[in-house]
């Protein structure tokens, strides 16, 4: 196995009265692409400020490369790159100024390798910076958060306000001067068609928890929507993971994880179904809106009335 | 060499492209000794992860459809002997079958009638002609 570049266990944070984080854990070897998915307010960006040391966590264990963020925080952040969410640089500054600017702060910063980016992202160099489009501003805090060669990127939304066709550049570039050079990276989206093409591995952070990691294939292997008819149901067993339950007049279709489990029981209790795949914007419907108390025999009331 | 990604399917991207790359070395579209792009070329066209176009070369290789050349490239295999791919191809296009009847009853399920069928298949073979067409204007061009 390769080495883990993070390491974060049993994280919790809270903003006064305002618990974001309750109990987040999760590992990321050296080399993959890791996304972290959720919806607004789920906890990301705190996940990954606490990942940078720029917020202290009130409980749990962080390594990242090695060290403690809390703790030697100016050290680490050398050999990290990081793009904020909606960054704001100086509008008043040009592109190539920022990059001049930038540099006495890193010891590793590659002049060359900056204005490579910048010739190959086709950023204006002389053009300021508050005249710039969306797309530009994400590609250039890219250039900046990359020209001091770190080994590990934490980019947050990076893909937040580009349209279509930005993303798919986006991608592109994580692909070809990230994933290529074996730069491990961490990025929050919501977008999760963008992510299942890119990431090796994606975690689900619900409520201040991550509830499902895994490769997106592996999840779609294992989450899988089954139907069959209402009246069969009440005899099978409840499967272990259940993540939703929705009636269809006498059909009822769920949404389970471990579905290889449940499908195997089903045959051997003869209940007649059908097997759906599902993208992985369902999944994680599912994993963070499904409703699996619905079962029948567990609230007959509720999945007699939906 | 004309590959297609759908973001957002139901099928898994490497279930996608490696059923690709396999019907178009079983239907003899791309020819034996073919070059395939290397996996970084693919991974950057396609904006797909590196990872996942390696699984699914290796996967092809398994299946000696493609053959992974150290430090000179991927190719589609020169072995795959004839009667294998015939074979090969009757079944995907048995199963093919299957899956379009499934879908012609899933149609017919959901209210839509023959002439509705019908005409989304004459729509649909048009779109397909004409990015088939494309790819082989842009292969030719290439020779």
């Amino acid at each position: 196995m390769t080495e883990s570049v993070v390491q974060v266990q049993h994280l919790r944070k809270a903003f006064r009265s305002h618990r974001v984080l309750e109990d987040v854990s999760f590992e990321i070897r050296r080399g993959q692409t890791f996304a972290l998915l959720g919806r607004n307010g789920a906890g990301k960006t705190t996940t990954l400020r606490l990942l940078l040391g720029l917020l202290s966590a009130d409980e749990g264990v962080i390594e990242v490369l090695g060290r403690d963020p809390s703790k030697e925080p100016l050290a680490l952040r050398r050999r990290i790159g990081y793009l904020a969410e909606d960054q704001a640089m100086y509008p008043s500054m040009t592109p190539l100024e920022l990059c001049r600017f930038l540099e006495p702060f890193y010891p590793t910063w590659d002049r060359h390798l900056a204005d490579d980016f910048l010739d190959r992202f086709e950023l204006p160099r002389h053009t300021r910076i508050g005249r710039l489009s969306k797309g530009q501003s994400v590609k250039l805090g890219l250039v900046v958060a990359l020209a001091h060669r770190p080994e590990l990127a934490i980019l947050d939304d990076p893909a937040l306000g580009l349209d279509p066709i930005a993303r798919k550049e986006f991608n592109r570039d994580l692909i070809e001067h990230l994933q290529t050079a074996g730069c491990t990276v961490i990025y929050s989206s919501h977008l999760l068609e963008e992510v299942e093409s890119v990431a090796d591995v994606v975690a689900i952070l619900d409520r201040g928890c991550i509830i499902r990691q895994d490769s997106p294939d592996a999840l779609r292997d294992s989450v899988k929507q089954i139907v069959m008819p209402a009246a069969a149901a009440a005899a099978a067993p409840r499967p272990a993971s259940l993540l939703d339950v929705r009636r269809h007049g006498d059909r009822l279709a769920v949404v389970v994880d471990g579905a290889a489990d449940f499908l195997q029981r089903l045959d051997v209790e003869g209940v007649e179904h059908e097997v759906v795949s599902l993208s992985l914007d369902s999944i994680f419907e599912a994993f963070v809106i499904g409703k699996p108390r619905r079962w029948p025999g567990t609230d007959l009331s509720a999945a007699i009335t939906t | 060499m004309f590959f297609h990604i759908e973001k957002g399917s139901s099928v898994p991207i490497t279930r996608q492209l490696a059923g690709q790359i396999r019907a178009q070395c079983l239907s003899g579209v791309l020819t034996p000794g073919t070059r395939l792009p290397s996996v970084r070329e693919l991974a950057r066209e396609l904006a797909v992860n590196v990872n996942t176009v390696f699984r699914v070369y290796e996967q092809l290789a398994a299946e000696q459809l493609i053959e992974l050349r150290h430090g000179d490239g991927t190719f589609v295999c020169e072995r795959v002997a004839a009667a294998e791919a015939a074979r090969q191809l009757e079944s995907q296009r048995q199963q093919y079958t299957l899956e379009f009847e499934s879908l012609i009853r899933r149609g017919l399920l959901l209210g839509l009638t023959a002439a509705d069928l019908r005409r989304k298949l004459t729509e649909a073979l048009k779109e397909a002609g004409r990015s088939l067409e494309d790819s082989t204007a842009a292969r030719e061009n290439k020779s």
